[in-house]
């Protein structure tokens, strides 16, 4: 009977994903064909925004050429302008984290402190992180600008995700621990930061979107080592638009990739944690 | 699984991720021995990059590379005629929709009737250098560039103006669309689907004689044919090769009247500051901003064929008049000696690029991005 059970319960649940795949696969063919028919129209009609929007197979031949040929300008193959994208895209976030997790756990906590930091952070949080790129790149240059970059637009999403989380503790469960005679390291590591891992990961997630988004316009300015953001705007400004698209698609599937790690990372924090 | 085997755990898999991350990087495939790596600059700025040495040389248009040596920052490693004599470098085109426009022929007839005058007193004042036309010259392009009177005179002793377009240019312009074609930069299928069998072809196409053979026929006129509608000039910032637009657009060049005026014109710049180069400019032509500038021939090549750009070239502006530029105590002596260092160009779509690449692959060097 036990068996029977299970072997139902994994037919519903195999059935379930297979319908979600279903749908997410109509969904995708549906898009591809819009796409079709849209550059079909431009390119049959001769207008001269056609080249703007390249057929979906001129793209997909040059995404596959990306990795399979030696790119005329940039000298190199694909992995190596996602690798020199990847190592400033880490080492920016990994910056920004480093900063915004102590000083969120900080300003979240002790009120003193947000109050002084509050005012700067709401006066440079709403310039966008790409205003900031030709000051980052004319001060820092070509290795760390883009850096900088990616730090600025990683780092308010995850330190005001952790303020937010620190100022979202149940105060109940502080008179819990205080009266079970927790002192205020006991209540800031047993209570605090437990606490604040799900809005932490949810900033690290937003950062991590956001970096992305920003890798673009950092490499738009003179770099040393190129990326996917400068094959963008190169190939863009020579006017080859499937190479521009293909580029595009590999950011996409980067960030898709590197918010599931984060994704997963969260889960295995929640599991040890004994956290729904 | 407890916590002690859980940190086990992260410290091995970050282990792993750090020992993975060394081992790509030591066993990254290195660029060719022989290559040149570049940056793309803002000419403007290549020589303070020099200067931080954040790149060893650069390649760039007059007057930036004279500003370098008068600057006592750089010194020329090699002129871009030494690469390819007489090269021609800007040229002046036209947006298709302006010349079908109202008036629009006839607006275009006389504005390269008015650039043809304005180079020819250009190249009279260069003559005469103790005439008073000369002195007018230096203070409108120290104006127009940015620049010393210093750096102005400097750079016109390796600048040819002229805006005729003969076989020889022609033939250049020929050599630059095949280069692309080679290179990748266009594709034989974009080619041959903007109807072109050959690079030649191409450019009898492109190349319209029609208004430089109609010059003869332009005599000045006092009535402006566009009051209220001008024409919308585009250049480079502050790019020397461009400045007959500038002489054409002064008041002080006919004592109280510029040289459009005289033509019955109304010139006002399509962006008063200018376009960062080539490609920039004609992406404003495709976007109907600009109705005739001045840029280079590779550009103008370029976005003609891979954007469909519906422009014409009318008029050639000058040639030669770039250079590539090494720190002054540089060791670099020879294109040889660029081997394994970093230069700065204006961009992929630039001539200087296009005349660097031809230049190191006679000496056996690639040029390849940074």
């Amino acid at each position: 009977m036990a068996d029977m059970s299970f072997v139902n319960d994994f037919r519903t649940s195999l059935s379930e994903n297979w319908k979600r795949v279903l749908i997410g696969v109509v969904s995708v063919v549906s898009f591809i064909l819009i796409w079709y028919l849209v550059a079909l129209r431009l390119h049959t009609s001769g207008s001269v925004k056609a080249q703007f929007l390249p057929y979906p197979q001129d793209v997909a031949r040059a995404l596959v050429d990306s990795f399979t040929r030696i790119d005329p300008v940039f000298g190199v193959l694909m992995p190596t302008l996602i690798e020199n994208s990847l190592e400033r895209i880490i080492i920016g976030f990994m910056l920004a984290f480093a900063v915004a997790l102590p000083l969120g756990l900080l300003m979240g906590a002790v009120r003193t402190i947000e109050d002084i930091g509050r005012p700067i952070v709401e006066m440079i949080r709403p310039i966008p992180p790409i205003a900031w790129t030709p000051v980052f790149m004319f001060a820092f240059l070509s290795f760390w600008g883009p850096i900088a970059v990616v730090f600025i637009g990683a780092f308010f999403p995850i330190l005001l995700n952790i303020i937010f989380g620190v100022r979202s503790v149940d105060p109940v469960l502080f008179d819990a621990a205080r009266s079970l005679g927790a002192r205020r390291r006991d209540l800031f590591t047993k209570v605090i930061i437990p606490s604040v891992v799900p809005y932490m990961m949810t900033g690290v997630k937003v950062g991590l979107g956001i970096a992305w988004m920003c890798i673009v316009a950092a490499e738009l300015l003179p770099i040393k080592g190129s990326g996917l953001g400068n094959y963008i705007w190169t190939w863009a400004d020579i006017g080859q638009f499937d190479k521009v698209y293909a580029a595009m698609i590999v950011i996409g599937i980067l960030s898709i990739l590197t918010t599931g790690i984060a994704e997963l990372l969260e889960r295995r924090i929640y599991k040890w944690m004994g956290m729904k | 699984m407890d916590k002690k085997g859980i940190i086990i755990s992260v410290a091995v898999v970050a282990a792993l991720i750090v020992a993975g991350i060394a081992v790509a990087y030591l066993y990254k495939p290195s660029k060719e021995s022989t290559s040149v790596e570049y940056v793309v600059v803002a000419p403007s700025k290549m020589d303070a990059w020099l200067a931080a040495n954040q790149t060893e040389a650069y390649i760039a248009w007059e007057p930036y590379v004279s500003s370098a040596v008068v600057g006592g920052n750089g010194r020329v490693l090699e002129w871009t005629n030494e690469i390819m004599p007489h090269h021609p470098c800007c040229v002046v085109v036209a947006s298709n929709s302006f010349i079908s426009s109202s008036n629009g022929l006839e607006m275009t007839q006389r504005f390269v009737k008015a650039h043809a005058d304005a180079t020819m007193w250009i190249n009279d004042a260069l003559a005469h250098p103790t005439g008073a036309n000369y002195g007018k010259l230096l203070n409108i392009s120290a104006d127009f560039t940015q620049r010393s009177i210093a750096v102005v005179k400097e750079a016109f002793g390796h600048l040819e103006y002229g805006y005729l377009m003969n076989d020889s240019f022609k033939a250049a312009l020929s050599t630059f669309t095949d280069t692309y074609r080679n290179d990748g930069f266009i594709t034989n299928d974009t080619f041959h689907k903007a109807g072109y069998s050959s690079s030649a072809d191409f450019v009898n196409d492109y190349v319209n004689m029609s208004y430089i053979d109609e010059l003869s026929s332009v005599e000045p006129n006092a009535t402006i044919i566009n009051p209220t509608n001008a024409i919308r000039v585009g250049y480079l910032t502050g790019d020397l090769h461009q400045v007959a637009q500038a002489v054409a657009r002064n008041e002080t060049v006919l004592n109280g009247k510029s040289i459009f005026e005289e033509h019955g014109l109304n010139v006002v710049p399509a962006l008063s500051q200018g376009y960062a180069n080539g490609g920039t400019e004609m992406n404003a032509f495709i976007e109907g901003s600009v109705d005739i500038g001045y840029l280079g021939a590779p550009p103008a090549i370029l976005n003609k064929i891979n954007k469909n750009a519906n422009t014409v070239i009318i008029a050639q502006a000058n040639s030669e008049g770039s250079g590539i530029v090494v720190g002054v105590h540089s060791s670099i002596k020879t294109l040889e000696d660029l081997k394994g260092h970093i230069i700065a160009t204006p961009g992929e779509t630039s001539i200087q690029h296009l005349l660097l690449k031809t230049a190191l692959k006679k000496v056996g060097l690639t040029l390849v991005k940074a």
